[in-house]
């Protein structure tokens, strides 16, 4: 320290003026300067000469202070006048070459034996001489030798270099480096010149930096700039690539390294809002094991940028080999559902982080070949989309990220593998594979699909100004036919929680709420609006002219559609252009396409929670081998064999949505879990046979119908319960959950198996009860519609404790009972359970984990309200059957329940539909549609697991949570934006007529529709709540419009490497990333808001309501608040994605497709 | 339709090389022709072997009532976009010797230009435009009208009309696409028809003399290349345009033309990264080119 600030006054150019022009200091004349560096050597060579290295501290002293003063002469030195223009060395650096000086220096420290005080100083005065040296000096060996000499020294054959040194060393390698790219001729020297004593390991620079690869902070960095000069510097350099694959430990200490970090990651994201689906730049920043991570991951891809192809194909096998296979994937397997958000969601950073073709490869092979248990890793994340929880969200999240890429073999795993062969169209339509949408038939058709209810224009005169250009006379007329009604606008609930938010908003801004009267005016936040004329208009440049927020952008936005939809087509046509082939349904050939894998012989959701089969640890012994249900155990193989593996040591675990996961016990995993505390096995086993289930339907009976049950005893109804987002009830939004229930407590007990009868009318009848041998479910797929019927029997399957024989009697009960009087006796059992719950509602709050009561998790809320549900359905079974299930548990008789198609709250709410449809309806709700049907041959064309799952969850709108729903739809656009035929026409084409088994996604989006009208109609006020969530959508789309950043980076852009990003809002929910449009950008922005503000749409619904009082507000009306909001915000966002799929299917008949490869040359 | 913002959005980019190419080709054309050399043996260029309609007649009936349905207020852009739909696949089936323009004012009127490279007609240019009517695609064929009425036992001699009725009695939708008419509108002049003719004169003398008859189109072919510079007859800003060679002008436009790669409308270099594909052509299995293929 004292060399270099007693270099400071002589150099003032140094540290800081390193790189500064080399104008000032060296203003003495070179012959001076000469003198002045002869006269120190002079005095230092008389001590280096003195033949005993002296001891003494005063020669040391001298010759530090000479040395530092000649090496300051030495790095002002210019270069010398040399003839020709060739620049000669200067005449100071002459003679160090000539006398060969900085080797006698090293050399008289290295004899005198350097302690490391003195080998800092001189790593200082190396760098500081490197790094500002004005002419090229590591080109001569006269300074790369000494400088190799020092750093050999540095480099302990055991202990590497001392701590305290690392600072110094690492910066003197990195100017090493960077002078290196300068003169490439120093790499070849430097490979050259080492000392015969560094042994094999010649590349001594190298070897040096590589323990700093995954170092923290700033020496860290260095350390990676400086190894990624070299890799530039090498990569046209075969013998140093060689060097670096077959002599150093770079690549798999790179790659092996990333391992290691990963592993230190965070096993749970803790969850800051209910739209939190994905990482983002400023969610992890704070992390400091994700940003370690995160660094290397960006150093991975730039070494894989700029090396050696040596270098670099080392590089991906190991990552291959030595993180994704070993680590990643079982990371994505755990069985925590918390994990595998965690695992999903890092997963999307990484491939959003990486920009490299080649490590995208890597990555996206390992995703689409590498197989963990038989299923490759893409199957399993797929199936998660299914699932209720966040999981959901994130992997949607992981499937936009994925579908951004473009990318033929991703796509041709994902969708168009199924659609090859071209049958699921019916043979005489093949042809019209390649038509397009060229009259606006199709665009019509998903137009035609918005429902009455929703086409509430109210068009104020001259709001639209400049729309009645495009739309000229007809424009007018909707708005004329269908004359608005202007309710008055009830205080709903979504009023209050519109004003709330306006004055609730938290950092992320203040949501202005609508210019309704009743409503405070909200003030802007970012820049104040006109105040005067529209003290509520938000101050955005796009907006100005509004006169009223109502309606303004939900039925002009098509405009807007159609560009995004041009926009959307475009860019991925043109990304698809260097794929191999058309598929337009001819080529490849139908013919020669390898038949796609068959539906999955065992509902892939099950691997999606394999927590569910945590149980068949304890609980498989109990049940008959021979009676296991051979699709059960195919699900279950994954989780029984991954888990086995590990260690003999289990972890129970019950996760945050009270899943109960059997984790194999290894070092750091519990931790993030100690807040739930785990739950010992017995008491959910409490004995041998079949008591599991007993405990489980004891928890399910009425009597102990209270909140908070002992979380042993419910945890298993519960997780059929929880998971959602979505409020909704048995049959729909957790079908797959039940199912999954459902299946895991038969495989328990693996004699009953019930299927729903009343699910599908459409089938043969479904063996009810299989006999012992359960051979009919044995040979058959277990396909979602399987699923779904047994989703209906989920939680009467608890009955199976019940001694076989009378299982199968009470499953041949009459399983329907007239719906009214269902009905009834659900409504009657609501009441009792609203009492009941109001009493304990407030301490159910806890189950969010929302301590500090801002507001009720979106998560715990849904629990709540299955729950509710759940109990309720209860009531009505236990009311219904005393009889029957005189000797058992009342629970026990849920099972005759099974005609319920949806819960007696439900029916409340939707009641026409529940009344009238229940049947047809049933087997068109929840999993069921794209499937294909039970018992059908193999043969049956089948359009994939994703697009299975994707319509599934698609048919379920009504009931998912406006994010899963703002999310679901992007992906759709998505898929549905890339033009090949193939693809085209599955989704657009809706003259297409499929094979019967094939759901087409006009038919699962009328029956969205259908269901939004039924619930319309069974609320009276449904208009009146839709404009509020269509103004509340817009005015949020609006204030965030005007300082949303204009260029989004695009999804392929490295997010890390994107520095000081603003915390985007529109960020968050992006569907579109580079295309948002006003509704859904607005419905994104709602959902950032949400997140950003701390304060939810939630706790903004459901406290401080005029009626709530003192925050205490009824369980029964949140739930009921919480699906009314569910649905009418669906009502929203499903207009808004039909006329996104119009503008998609008239767009594509007029894009023009690019020619193939024509990128590729460029 | 008046002046419609969207429409010319949404045709910019098509008009970004079909204008180029237009201006570029009238000159070139111009100046080349003398020289030209027949194509081999005189025969007409092949004609698209997928001209026969693709699509099937079924659906017919549907879309009739999305005019008056509950959609009518997306009318207007489902006859934008059909009108636009029908002019891209124009471009696709890339006819040769034919281009056209839809005009700015409206999406019904198309300018069009035929070099008719040899026969009879020979070193011809014609200008023309066509009208499509505007129930289309439910009404009539759209009409051809000649700027300059070309000698032609088909071309009515007064209006320039080609008698394009004869070959599609019924416009069917569906089956029908304008390129077809444009495909028409340059055969007659490599075919010659005689059959009921708009200018009986000519039909006579085709029969007849074809001595004289060839020499009247000689005429009426030098007739309309001397025109070729004459302003537009329809001012619009879409109307195409010949002017003579002009280094300075045109030299450029052809170097842009011929450089010109069409990219995503707003695509920014470097920004948006192509797509992936490791898959061989003619595989369908994932990863199944050669690992050592470059990598872009």
């Amino acid at each position: 320290m004292s060399w270099l600030s007693r270099l400071n006054p002589r150099a003032p150019g140094s540290r800081a003026g390193r790189s500064a022009a080399p104008s000032g200091p060296c203003t003495a004349d070179p012959e001076t300067c000469l003198m002045v560096f002869e006269n120190h050597w002079r005095q230092v060579s008389w001590v280096l000469e003195q033949r005993e290295p002296s001891s003494s501290s005063d020669d040391l002293t001298a010759v530090r202070n000479h040395t530092d003063q000649m090496l300051c002469l030495l790095a002002e030195e210019r270069l010398g006048e040399g003839s020709e223009g060739s620049p000669n060395m200067g005449p100071i650096l002459e003679l160090v070459v000539t006398d060969n000086i900085l080797e006698h220096l090293v050399q008289w420290h290295l004899r005198r034996g350097l302690d490391s005080e003195s080998q800092g100083a001189l790593l200082k005065l190396f760098e500081m001489l490197i790094g500002q040296s004005q002419q090229p000096l590591l080109q001569h060996r006269a300074v790369l030798q000494p400088l190799l000499g020092l750093l050999g020294a540095c480099a302990d054959p055991q202990l590497g270099c001392p701590p305290v040194l690392e600072n110094s060393l690492v910066l003197l390698l990195n100017q090493v480096c960077v002078s290196m790219a300068r003169q490439p001729m120093v790499l070849e020297m430097l490979f050259r010149s080492t000392p015969a004593q560094q042994g094999p390991t010649n590349l001594l620079i190298f070897s040096l930096l590589v323990p700093f690869i995954h170092r923290d902070g700033a020496i860290g960095q260095q350390a990676r700039d400086a190894l990624l000069l070299v890799m530039a510097a090498s990569a046209s350099h075969e013998a140093v690539a060689r060097y670096i694959t077959e002599n150093s430990y770079f690549c798999p200490v790179l790659a092996t390294g990333l391992s290691a970090l990963y592993s230190s990651l965070p096993r749970k994201i803790e969850v800051r809002g209910d739209d939190w689906h994905a990482l983002r730049r400023e969610d992890w920043m704070g992390v400091s094991s994700l940003v370690l991570f995160m660094n290397s991951l960006e150093f991975c891809n730039a070494v894989v940028q700029v090396a050696h192809p040596l270098v670099r194909s080392q590089l991906l096998d190991y990552l291959h080999n030595g993180f994704l296979v070993p680590v990643m994937s079982p990371a994505l397997h755990k069985s925590s559902v918390d994990e595998m958000i965690a695992s999903t969601a890092y997963l999307d950073l990484f491939l959003r982080s990486v920009t490299e073709t080649a490590l995208l490869k890597t990555f996206l092979r390992f995703l689409l070949l590498h197989h963990h248990d038989n299923d490759t890793i893409l199957d399993t994340l797929l199936t998660r989309i299914s699932s209720n929880s966040r999981l959901c969200m994130v992997s949607l999240s992981l499937f936009r990220t994925l579908l951004s890429l473009n990318c033929e073999d991703l796509m041709l795993q994902l969708v168009l593998r199924y659609l090859l062969p071209c049958t699921h169209v019916m043979l005489s339509q093949r042809r019209a594979v390649r038509e397009t949408d060229l009259y606006g038939k199709s665009a019509d058709k998903f137009l035609s699909l918005i429902p009455e209810c929703c086409r509430l224009s109210t068009v104020p005169p001259g709001e639209r100004e400049d729309d009645t250009v495009f739309w000229g006379k007809v424009l007018n007329s909707p708005s004329t036919e269908s004359p608005v009604q202007p309710r008055p606008s009830t205080p709903s609930r979504l009023a209050l929680f519109i004003r709330q938010q306006s004055s609730g908003g938290g950092s992320g801004g203040v949501v202005p709420s609508t210019p309704t009267s009743t409503e405070p005016a909200p003030s802007s936040p970012r820049g104040s609006g006109p105040p005067s004329s529209h003290p509520m208009s938000p101050d955005s440049p796009m907006h100005q002219q509004q006169v009223s927020i109502d309606c303004l952008d939900w039925e002009s936005g098509y405009l807007e559609y159609l560009h995004d939809a041009r926009r959307g087509i475009e860019l991925c046509s043109w990304a698809c252009q260097n794929w191999s082939a058309p598929y337009d349904g001819e080529n490849p050939s139908p013919n020669m396409a390898p038949s796609p894998p068959p539906p999955p012989t065992s509902n892939p959701s099950l691997t999606v929670f394999p927590e569910h089969f945590s149980f068949q640890h304890s609980g498989s012994s109990n049940s008959p081998p021979g009676q296991q249900r051979a699709a059960i155990v195919a699900a279950a193989r994954s989780e029984w064999s991954s888990s086995e593996r590990d260690s003999g040591e289990w972890d129970v675990t019950i996760g945050k949505n009270n899943c109960i996961s059997l984790t194999p016990r290894s070092k750091k995993r519990s931790l993030q879990r100690e807040e739930l505390p785990p739950k010992p096995m017995p008491p959910l086993l409490p004995a041998p046979s079949s008591s599991f289930s007993t405990s489980l339907s004891a928890s399910n009976t009425p009597s102990s119908s209270v909140p908070h049950l002992p979380a042993s005893a419910f945890t298993v109804t519960h997780q059929a319960m929880l998971n959602g987002m979505t409020g909704q009830g048995d049959s729909c939004s957790d079908s797959q959950d039940r199912g999954m229930e459902v299946k895991k407590v038969k495989r328990e007990l693996g004699e009953q198996h019930h299927l729903d009868e009343n699910s599908n009318q459409n089938d043969p009848p479904q063996p009810m009860h299989n006999d012992d041998n359960g051979d009919i479910s044995d040979e058959k797929p277990l396909c979602p519609k399987q699923i779904h019927n047994l989703s209906h029997c989920s939680l009467p399957l608890s009955d199976i404790s019940m001694p076989s024989s009378d299982g199968s009697q009470r499953c041949s009960v009459p399983s329907s009972l007239p719906d009214t009087n269902l009905k009834d006796q659900g409504l009657q059992s609501v009441e009792r359970l609203i009492e009941e719950l109001l009493e304990q509602a407030p301490g159910d709050h806890q189950l969010s984990g929302d301590s500090n009561g801002q507001g009720i998790s979106i998560e715990a809320f849904t629990q709540e309200l299955r729950e509710l549900e759940d109990r309720m359905r209860e009531r009505s079974r236990a009311a219904r059957q005393p009889e029957e299930t005189a000797g058992v548990p009342p629970s026990a008789a849920r099972q005759v329940d099974e005609p319920t198609p949806s819960s007696p709250l439900d029916s409340e709410l939707a009641g026409t539909r529940v009344s009238t449809k229940a049947k047809a309806e049933s087997s068109v709700m929840g999993l069921s549609s794209p499937a294909r049907p039970l018992g059908q041959p193999a043969s049956q064309p089948y359009i994939g697991p994703f697009m299975v799952v994707l319509f599934a969850k698609l048919e379920n709108m009504l009931q998912n949570s406006l994010y899963v729903n703002v999310l679901l739809t992007g992906i759709v656009a998505q898929l549905a934006c890339y033009p090949q035929p193939l693809l085209r026409s599955f989704l657009l084409n809706t003259n297409m007529v499929f094979q019967p088994s094939v759901k087409s996604l006009i038919q699962v989006l009328g029956s969205v529709k259908n269901r939004i009208e039924a619930f319309a109609a069974s609320h009276e006020d449904f208009p009146a709540m839709l404009r509020k969530a269509q103004r509340y959508l817009a005015a949020r789309g609006k204030v965030d419009w005007s300082d949303s950043p204009v260029a989004v980076p695009p999804l392929r852009r490295s997010d890390s490497l994107v520095k000081s990003r603003k915390p985007s809002l529109g960020d968050l929910i992006l569907r579109h990333t580079n295309s948002p449009t006003r509704a859904r950008h607005a419905a994104q922005l709602a959902l950032a808001h949400v997140r950003d503000g701390g304060q939810s749409l939630h706790s903004a619904l459901f406290r401080g309501g005029p009626g709530s009082g003192g925050g205490v507000m009824g369980l029964e009306k949140q739930a009921e608040a919480l699906r009314i909001k569910n649905a009418v915000y669906c009502a929203v966002i499903f207009c808004e994605f039909l006329k996104e799929l119009a503008a998609l299917a008239q767009e594509h008949a007029v894009s023009l497709p690019f020619p193939q490869s024509q990128g590729a040359e460029e | 339709m008046n002046l419609n913002p969207f429409w010319s959005m949404s045709t910019n980019t098509s008009r970004k090389q079909r204008s180029d190419s237009e201006e570029q080709g009238g000159p070139e054309e111009q100046r080349a022709s003398p020289a030209r050399p027949p194509f081999g043996k005189k025969q007409l260029p092949a004609i698209p072997s997928n001209a026969a309609p693709i699509t099937k007649p079924a659906s017919t009936a549907t879309l009739a009532q999305s005019a008056n349905g509950t959609h009518a207020s997306y009318g207007p852009f489902y006859l934008e976009y059909s009108l636009l739909a029908e002019f891209t696949l124009v471009i696709k089936q890339k006819l040769p010797g034919i281009y056209v323009q839809p005009s700015y004012k409206s999406a019904l009127m198309w300018f069009g230009v035929i070099f008719i490279r040899h026969g009879l007609y020979q070193d011809g240019v014609f200008k023309f435009t066509v009208y499509i009517p505007d129930n289309y695609p439910d009404g009539e064929c759209p009409r051809v009208v000649f700027d300059i009425p070309v000698f032609h036992p088909l071309v009515d001699p007064v209006s320039g009309e080609l008698d394009v009725r004869r070959a599609f009695t019924k416009w069917r939708r569906n089956h029908n696409h304008i390129w077809q008419v444009l495909m028409y509108a340059r055969t007659v002049f490599y075919k010659i028809n005689t059959m009921e003719p708009l200018n009986p004169e000519a039909a006579v003398l085709y029969e007849r003399d074809v001595q004289l008859f060839k020499s009247k189109v000689v005429d009426s072919v030098k007739l309309c290349n001397s025109h070729l510079f004459d302003q537009p007859k329809i001012d619009d800003p879409y109307a195409i345009s010949f002017s003579p060679w002009n280094p300075a002008v045109h030299d450029e436009a052809k170097q842009r033309m011929f450089t010109y790669k069409r990219r995503p409308e707003d695509h920014h270099k470097g920004m948006q990264v192509l797509g992936l594909s490791w898959v061989r052509p003619g595989s369908t299995q994932p990863f199944s080119k050669d690992d050592n293929a470059p990598q872009s």
